[in-house]
């Protein structure tokens, strides 16, 4: 073993603390979608309690936790996976991956189609998970990005589009 | 053909075909030091002496610990749980699934519970949960439709839930595919239509969804020339045996394309119709095909124009202007069951109104068409679909193939 110089990986620490931000950002406006679009309300009605599920990526993170709990109510539980019961897990298999994701070069579904991401838990919550997901980016992307993160920009009606949007916006903010 | 940036294709299955492949066997077993297996199969199977064929291509080489043929038509957990149990019991150390989809899927259940020595199927399901090769399974099909014997797929049904749980992983691909003709020799005409056009939809979707790939679309391709080639001269004469390899080779072709590009909303709706009225998914298959092209139309216009190749021929291709080539593929898988109804003199339904159970009744009653759209939403594979899919659009189309309308393509939201 002395023969051999023992070498470190290399880190893309920008690439690292951009997607920390962005799952950060992420994670507190699914808490605030959760609060104010019916949308958004409705799926996570569907869930059961104390449910928590975990977007991030192999083998280290960045993570994003969210989770419902006793009485129903959606939070933001950060970005560690440690001494947590995670539920549902969609994991990306290497940061790049979810790089490709967070800056719009590909969007979820086509990741997951080109088998890019683990999903670990039950199936159907996935999929609602997917569309909060989608409705969330749409809440928080101008339309020409958006369209690139999902499969169908929605024709939400006006007060969705402007004063639900907002709200979203000021609540992820200040971490309502 | 626009090249993903990315895309994976993987079939590891071997696969012996031929007028004589059950003899194979004994010898694959062997090489696989695998020579007590266990039998899973069903009781229509049993009862059409398939299992007695099967032992007789075996002769006495190997010894086969037991023979479990209560698989019901819709393969579910507790089946998968029992068998495992006697797997243990008779000491077997390797699986022959002989039957269609449900029993190839109870098969690769049983397989995950005594490979892992675990008691929690659930705790398996979803994408790429298993992390062991399994147990030697060997696939014996006794239909040409549902491409189970080399997919790294199965579906197995959560009764307590109403829906279907959707097992994807390398690991599930079984260790051999045996195609031989005698196995489909004696299938009825209404299960040899609905399971080739089961075959034909894994194959369309292969080529539309989002994961399709070069690799899964040439199988793909191939698949959909041999079924509409050999579905309609099996269908009249169903003793043709070069007839009914090929349609086993498509389906199985047509297998490894949807296992490496995964399938989308005609098996979305397909599943949930099948989970929530228990309605046979062939069936499903063949009457929603038509509707998943038509609604996908306006994102996959050129993918669909080259189906019309391998569906209908270089004649009529090429007689069809290229911009009418797609609906015109549409058209021909409608024309396609229209047909498949005659021959099999109505057996073969051609909208979800029609399907019925063998006492008369009908198997989807319109008043669950809402709940089957629910349902819907919670099959994964409609992350795989181009165009996406709400309640809406679920309820949509499932009401125009209920219906037997053409489906209105100004309903559909395009974003």
């Amino acid at each position: 073993m002395t023969d051999f110089m023992e070498i470190s990986p290399g880190r893309h620490h920008r690439k690292r603390l951009y997607l920390s931000c962005m799952l950060w950002f992420f994670g507190r406006a699914v808490q605030a979608a959760a609060r104010v679009d019916d949308g958004v309300k409705s799926e996570f009605a569907a869930m059961p309690d104390n449910f928590t599920f975990c977007l991030g990526a192999f083998p280290s993170g960045p993570y994003m936790v969210v989770g419902k709990d006793s009485l129903g109510r959606v939070r933001h539980l950060g970005s560690s996976i440690a001494d947590r019961t995670i539920h549902l897990h969609m994991m990306f298999k290497n940061p790049a991956l979810l790089f490709r994701v967070f800056s719009f070069q590909e969007s979820t579904p086509v990741a997951n189609a080109r088998n890019r991401l683990y999903v670990h838990g039950d199936v159907p919550q996935a999929c609602a998970v997917v569309r909060i997901m989608d409705m969330v980016q749409v809440f928080l992307l101008p339309k020409f990005l958006a369209k690139r993160a999902v499969k169908r920009y929605p024709a939400w009606p006006l007060k969705r589009r402007t004063l639900v949007r907002a709200q979203v916006y000021v609540r992820a903010f200040a971490g309502l | 053909m626009v090249i993903p940036d990315y895309y994976e294709f993987g079939s590891r299955t071997h696969i012996m075909a031929g007028y004589d492949a059950l003899e194979q066997i004994p010898g694959l077993l062997s090489s696989m030091d695998a020579q007590n297996p266990m039998v899973i199969t069903d009781q229509g199977v049993s009862r059409a002496g398939l299992v007695d064929i099967l032992l007789q291509a075996l002769d006495s080489r190997i010894t086969i610990k037991t023979i479990q043929d209560d698989v019901p038509a819709d393969s579910d957990l507790i089946t998968v749980h029992t068998l495992a149990g006697q797997y243990r019991k008779y000491g077997c150390n390797a699986i022959i699934a002989l039957g269609g989809g449900s029993v190839m899927d109870t098969a690769k259940g049983v397989n995950i519970l005594v490979s892992a020595s675990s008691d929690n199927l659930l705790a398996f399901s979803g994408a790429n949960a298993l992390t062991h090769a399994l147990n030697p399974l060997v696939a014996v099909p006794t239909t040409a439709g549902t491409g189970s014997e080399v997919t790294r797929v199965a579906v197995i049904s959560d009764p307590d839930n109403l829906r279907k749980l959707l097992f994807t992983s390398g690991f599930l691909m079984p260790d051999a595919a045996v195609l031989d003709p005698r196995m489909t020799l004696t299938l009825p005409a209404p299960v040899t239509a609905a399971t080739a056009m089961d075959a034909l939809s894994h194959a369309v979707e292969a080529c539309l969804c989002l994961g399709r790939n070069p690799l899964s679309t040439a199988h793909a391709h191939e698949a959909i020339a041999l079924i509409s080639q050999h579905l309609l001269p099996v269908i009249l004469q169903p003793d043709h045996k070069p007839g009914r390899l090929a349609l086993a080779t498509g389906a199985a072709l047509a297998g490894m394309a949807f296992s490496n590009s995964m399938v989308g909303m005609v098996h979305t709706l397909g599943h949930s119709v099948g989970s929530v009225c228990h309605a046979p998914h062939g069936t499903c298959m063949a009457v929603l095909l038509p509707y998943g092209m038509a609604y996908n139309l306006h994102k996959t216009q050129p993918l669909l124009a080259d189906l019309l190749l391998p569906m209908a021929g270089a004649d009529v291709y090429a007689r069809t202007p290229p911009a009418d080539r797609a609906q015109k593929a549409i058209d021909w898988v409608n024309r396609m069951n229209q047909r498949l109804h005659q021959v099999t003199a109505g057996a073969h339904a051609v909208c979800l109104r029609e399907m019925k159970s063998q006492d008369g009744k009908s198997l989807v009653p319109g008043h669950l068409l809402p709940k089957i759209a629910h349902t819907a939403l919670g099959d994964g594979s409609i992350f795989y679909n181009p165009e996406d899919l709400d309640y809406d659009d679920c309820l949509m189309v499932l009401e125009a193939a209920f219906n037997g309308a053409p489906l209105d393509l100004s309903r559909v939201k395009k974003g």
